[in-house]
């Protein structure tokens, strides 16, 4: 037999050695360096912090997305010495296996439904003692579960809007349209031109279908109005009204027909979505416009560095909306640490709104910060939103565990199905979610 | 027309017939990562506006952000990837403008930041190596007694054994991470590599189970005859001769221990991260900074496909030989 | 050696015997099995236990499931979440309907699967490792073929998107759709396309594990002791027949095993269709739809009512396992 002793002895001085290793390792925080601690700035209260506090943190943004939270959370952690621990994951089951452990993080940074979904966990922005002056009304609706306020939005974005390229609208002789009738109009003069009027593209892995959603609501927004979406929202309206077929057929029209969409049903559902923005803005480009959300612009800006907004690409308010489609990234808490209540106090006094808006995070609920963005594109879309008197939400959003039926049904529709039995699937869906 | 007889260590007689089918299913089998390769060198501004095998005919008309043409090939991707680069532009760009991220300095210290794949690298090794030597250590000596040893049950447990191997991973995370929180063990090293342990084994000895049962009785017989016992048996017989089986299981389990990422998540945390977390932390949740995947893969890629070249001398024929005669 | 033939003192099995070879003490097995017997309890029996029990429960486990039973519709009382997982993709209007709607339901989908990805992987897998054993380059050769389960999910998405990616008009990123058009022909939308899709899907998944079979079954042939190889060769025989009336006869527990751990890797296959088409367009698995039922409709009951009969459906392959083992001690 080879030495299978000396084999052994390594093997296991390898084992001890790595679990030695591991064990007298001290974990080392992946947040921004540990800062000196400074007397507390004036405008950001530390009441009960003390230097070293660890606050936990899961949230979905990572990469660039991280960098950016970083800078705005840098004026709070500097004055209060904080220690942010953080983890990033867009996996809702590591979200989900740790609340129903009784593990959660202090602070979770999620969407609106998890607020419905962990309503009993969460600690009401009351107890933490957080003054939400500073939103306005609709917000303050959205995130109040049974009378109370159980997170804040901290991120926006506005969906209802299309981007295109001035220049190439310009060349061709077209005007920004500015009702509905005005927008038929101009896409069907984009065919007669020879010209692709619009860019669709929903594939996004389990998600695939959401842009045709957003879609979707924008237009039972323009030819039924805010209510109508809140009655679905709250269950009241089935998701088969007649209204919402409309709506589904006037999508249907462009999204599966090759003269108005790229690729027609095919390269609708297989375009993805981030492709199907930078479509537009292409040398030459493939289509003349794309409805798609805020985040757009970074899009654009890392595919195409070169383009300048204002005249490459720039976006207009979808015509006739009445109100405005959108979303929020809220932040929820599951402790009432004296850290945490520092950092949402943080979060929504006039201090935090200013930073989020200054570091151009999308847009921010806080109205401190309307007024303080550096991007021009995000200054135009804060406008409007503060503009807006009837603000939605996303209905998959709204409603908890709906958002996926939604998506396969539209997917579905684009793909060739039977519209009423799409359509009834999700309004049991629907009724599931809103009992 | 039949070739002569040949011997089957690749001598100069394995017809030629046989290496033409070998290059034939290998270059099948690489095409699809050539493509991966090829676009880890390009820089993101081409990946999206071309196929990659058009890598040596760029098209002029694709810019960076100070207008002049995209480079060809580059490797920024790999840098990145290894700095947990963060931003919207290349870390070499931003070092040589003099504004750095956050956290980082441009100097050979970032190779160490929170966010890149320095300590990430460290931290998988620590999890890996105990998750793979525990499991195989246990099985072993589980698999022997499934072989050869007699006990009430066996046949029961044996059905439990192949069974279990197809419970979900998800359905065990609430429980076990609630015990772990009752313990103490949630975040801790130890609780990973139990838990690998406890996911690993049903298979590990199945597997070895079966190498283990196929061994000669005339090997146990003759060692009977020579005074030794099951101990002795199983050390100086059992284990060097099932040391293929071993090997084998030895890869797989270092390959998924290397390549989780939900696992580590949930009962080590992100605090200690391992290289999967770093890498899927490159993309944002709008998808945008994807090309550093390119990258990213093959850098991951290399320990493991490491591991399988070194533990190939255990696939050596004719370990038997000889053995019922010693 | 009809010496070495000892029987269990105070053994009473019905089942045939196994005939034990050396002098065991009573407790010696338990040592043994013990440890790995306990982790496994605490690991995996009772998780397992509590999923069984979550599956009688409602979405958010605060109620029995019959109380989620629809007025109107057909009710299973507290398996109502079982009605659900088995009939919820079916739309049994007609025979046909009810036939079609099966072939792209889950449970359809993973049929295909097994049957595709089991024989694929483990012949190609079978195949390349008796041809790579009769070369000199062979760990090179085997590395090749392993390397696409080195490389994860995370790289593994990114490499199918530049084989099936589906370019709307001038420029085709795929390799595949871009070799079509360049032949003349119109790209085909190979994710969104349904039949076809589960197939495109299928050659990843047997891409990724070919390796996994080759490398088991490739120590299996190692063991196969040398003479009997040459000894066949002597008599004339062709490598064919080498083949398949030596080797393959030899390693036949080996090649059970390796069936078995792929009909389980499959039933569990999850990573490839969620990342590759989230389950849409009628690729969805088993695995998918309790991932989707569990985490985005947040539906605790149906997702673990999913899990449970993935859980049973093993239980044929058990059997065939018990026997043959019960086989391989019979004869040794």
């Amino acid at each position: 037999m080879f030495k299978k002793s000396k084999f052994w002895a390594i093997l296991s001085v390898v084992l001890v050695a790595s679990m030695l290793l591991a064990a007298c390792a001290t974990p080392a925080p992946t947040a921004a360096p540990q800062p000196q601690p400074q007397p507390a700035a004036s405008d950001i209260s530390c009441e009960g912090v003390t230097a070293g506090d660890q606050i936990s943190m899961l949230y979905q943004w990572s990469g660039q997305e991280e960098e950016r939270l970083n800078a705005i959370l840098k004026p709070f952690v500097d004055a209060c010495g904080v220690a942010i621990v953080p983890e990033a994951s867009r996996d809702q089951a590591l979200l989900d296996t740790k609340v129903q452990a009784g593990t959660p993080p202090d602070v979770v940074f999620w969407g609106s439904t998890q607020l419905k979904q962990y309503a009993e966990k969460l600690v009401a922005m009351d107890a933490l003692g957080v003054d939400a002056a500073n939103y306005a009304d609709y917000w303050k609706a959205m995130g109040t579960i049974d009378g109370k306020l159980l997170g804040l939005p901290v991120k926006a974005d506005i969906k209802s809007i299309v981007w295109y390229s001035p220049k190439a609208f310009t060349e061709a002789g077209y005007t920004v349209p500015t009702t509905w009738e005005e927008l038929d109009t101009l896409v069907e003069k984009m065919v007669a031109d020879g010209k692709v009027p619009w860019s669709m593209g929903m594939e996004s892995g389990d998600a695939t279908g959401w842009t045709g959603t957003d879609f979707i609501e924008d237009i039972i927004l323009v030819k039924q109005g805010p209510e109508y979406v809140d009655a679905i929202i709250a269950g009241t309206t089935p998701y088969n009204d007649p209204g919402v077929q409309e709506a589904f057929e006037i999508y249907g029209k462009w999204a599966k027909d090759e003269k108005y969409t790229i690729g027609g049903a095919a390269g609708t559902v297989s375009t993805n979505f981030n492709d199907a923005i930078n479509k537009v803005f292409s040398t030459p480009p493939e289509a003349m416009m794309v409805k798609q959300s805020g985040f757009a612009a970074g899009q654009i800006t890392t595919t195409y560095p070169t383009l300048v907004y204002g005249e490459d690409f720039d976006f207009f308010q979808v015509p006739g909306v009445k109100g405005l489609q959108g979303g929020a990234d809220w932040g929820m808490a599951f402790s009432d640490k004296p850290a945490v209540k520092a950092l949402f106090a943080y979060l929504a006094s006039n201090k935090g709104g200013e930073e989020w808006a200054k570091v151009g995070f999308d847009l921010t609920p806080n109205k401190a910060g309307t007024t303080t963005y550096e991007d021009a594109s995000l200054a135009k879309k804060a406008e409007m939103l503060a503009a807006t008197t009837g603000f939605v939400a996303d209905i998959g959003d709204a409603i908890p565990g709906f958002g996926v039926t939604e998506f396969r049904g539209v997917t579905d529709w684009v793909n060739g199905g039977d519209l009423a039995q799409i359509l009834s699937t999700i309004a049991a869906a629907q009724a599931e979610g809103t009992k | 027309m039949k070739k002569a007889r040949k011997i089957t260590d690749g001598g100069p007689r394995t017809p030629l017939r046989t290496h033409i089918l070998i290059i034939i299913i290998l270059v099948i089998w690489l095409l699809p990562t050539i493509g991966l390769f090829v676009t880890s060198f390009r820089p993101i501004q081409r990946i999206n506006t071309s196929g990659w095998w058009t890598v040596f005919s760029p098209d002029p008309e694709v810019k960076q952000a100070d207008g002049s043409p995209a480079a060809t090939l580059t490797l920024d991707n790999y840098i990145d990837s290894l700095m947990g680069y963060r931003g919207t532009k290349t870390y070499r760009a931003e070092c040589a403008s003099g504004s750095p991220g956050i956290g980082l300095t441009c100097t050979a210290r970032d190779l160490l930041n929170p966010r890149g794949m320095g300590i990430a690298f460290v931290n998988t090794l620590l999890v890996t190596i105990p998750a793979v030597i525990l499991p195989i250590l246990i099985a072993a000596f589980a698999a022997y007694a499934f072989s050869w040893l007699d006990f009430k049950g066996r046949y029961f447990l044996f059905a439990l054994l192949v069974g279990l191997q197809v419970v979900p991973l998800q359905m065990t995370l609430v429980p076990i991470l609630k015990i772990y929180a009752q313990l103490g063990l949630a975040g801790t090293f130890w609780g990973v590599w139990l838990f690998h342990t406890g996911f690993g084994l049903p298979y590990a000895i199945y597997l070895l189970r079966n190498f283990m049962g196929g061994l000669p009785r005339d090997l146990f017989e003759s060692a009977y005859l020579d005074g030794a016992d099951h101990w002795t048996a199983f050390r100086r017989l059992v284990l060097p001769l099932t040391m293929p089986a071993i090997a084998s299981l030895a890869i797989f389990q270092f390959l998924w221990v290397w390549n989780d990422l939900l696992v580590a998540l949930v009962f080590l945390g992100g605090a200690k991260p391992v290289l999967t977390y770093q890498i899927s932390n490159m993309v944002t949740s709008m998808g945008a900074g994807w090309h550093l995947l390119t990258a990213a893969a093959f850098i991951s890629m290399l320990l493991p496909m490491i591991v399988f070249f070194a533990l190939q001398r255990y696939f050596v024929r004719g370990m038997m030989a000889g053995a019922v005669k010693g | 050696m009809a010496a070495s033939f000892l029987i269990f003192k105070g053994g009473k099995m019905a089942s045939p015997r196994v005939a034990t070879v050396m002098k065991q003490g009573k407790w010696t097995p338990w040592f043994y099995v013990l440890p790995a017997l306990i982790i496994m309890t605490v690991f995996i029996v009772y998780p397992m236990i509590n999923t069984v029990g979550l599956s009688f429960l409602n979405k958010d486990s605060s109620a029995s499931a019959a109380t989620t039973c629809v007025e109107g519709e057909a009710c299973w009382g507290a398996l109502e979440n079982y009605r659900y997982a088995l009939t919820n993709e079916i739309n049994t209007s007609t025979p046909l309907t009810a036939w079609n709607t099966f072939w792209t339901s889950s449970y359809g989908n993973t049929i295909k699967w097994m049957v595709f990805m089991v024989a694929g992987t483990v012949i190609i897998g079978l195949v390349f490792a008796v041809l790579a054993d009769k070369v000199k380059y062979e760990p090179l050769a085997k590395s090749i073929i392993f390397m696409p389960m080195a490389i994860s999910f995370v790289g593994a998405g990114v490499i199918w998107k530049f084989m099936y990616n589906y370019g709307t008009s001038q420029v085709q990123i795929g390799v595949i759709n871009a070799v079509i058009t360049a032949l003349g022909g119109k790209a085909i939308p190979f994710l969104s396309q349904p039949i076809l899709n589960t197939f495109m899907l299928i050659i990843v998944g047997v891409w990724m594990w070919t390796g996994f079979c080759m490398t088991i079954l490739s120590s299996a042939i190692k063991s196969i002791p040398e003479e009997v190889i040459e000894a066949s060769r002597i008599d004339g025989a062709t490598e064919w027949q080498v083949f398949m009336q030596i080797m393959v006869p030899i390693i036949a527990p080996t090649i059970v095993v390796v069936i078995t751990t792929m009909v389980i890797n499959t039933l569990k296959l999850f990573d490839i269709v969620y990342v590759m088409t989230g389950g849409n367009f009628g690729t969805d698995v088993i695995a998918t739809r309790m991932y989707r039922e569990m985490y985005s409709s947040y539906n605790t009951g149906r997702g673990t009512a999913i899990a449970v009969i993935l859980i049973i459906l093993i239980i044929p392959f058990i059997y065939m396992n018990i026997k043959r083992f019960i086989q391989q001690e019979a004869i040794r």
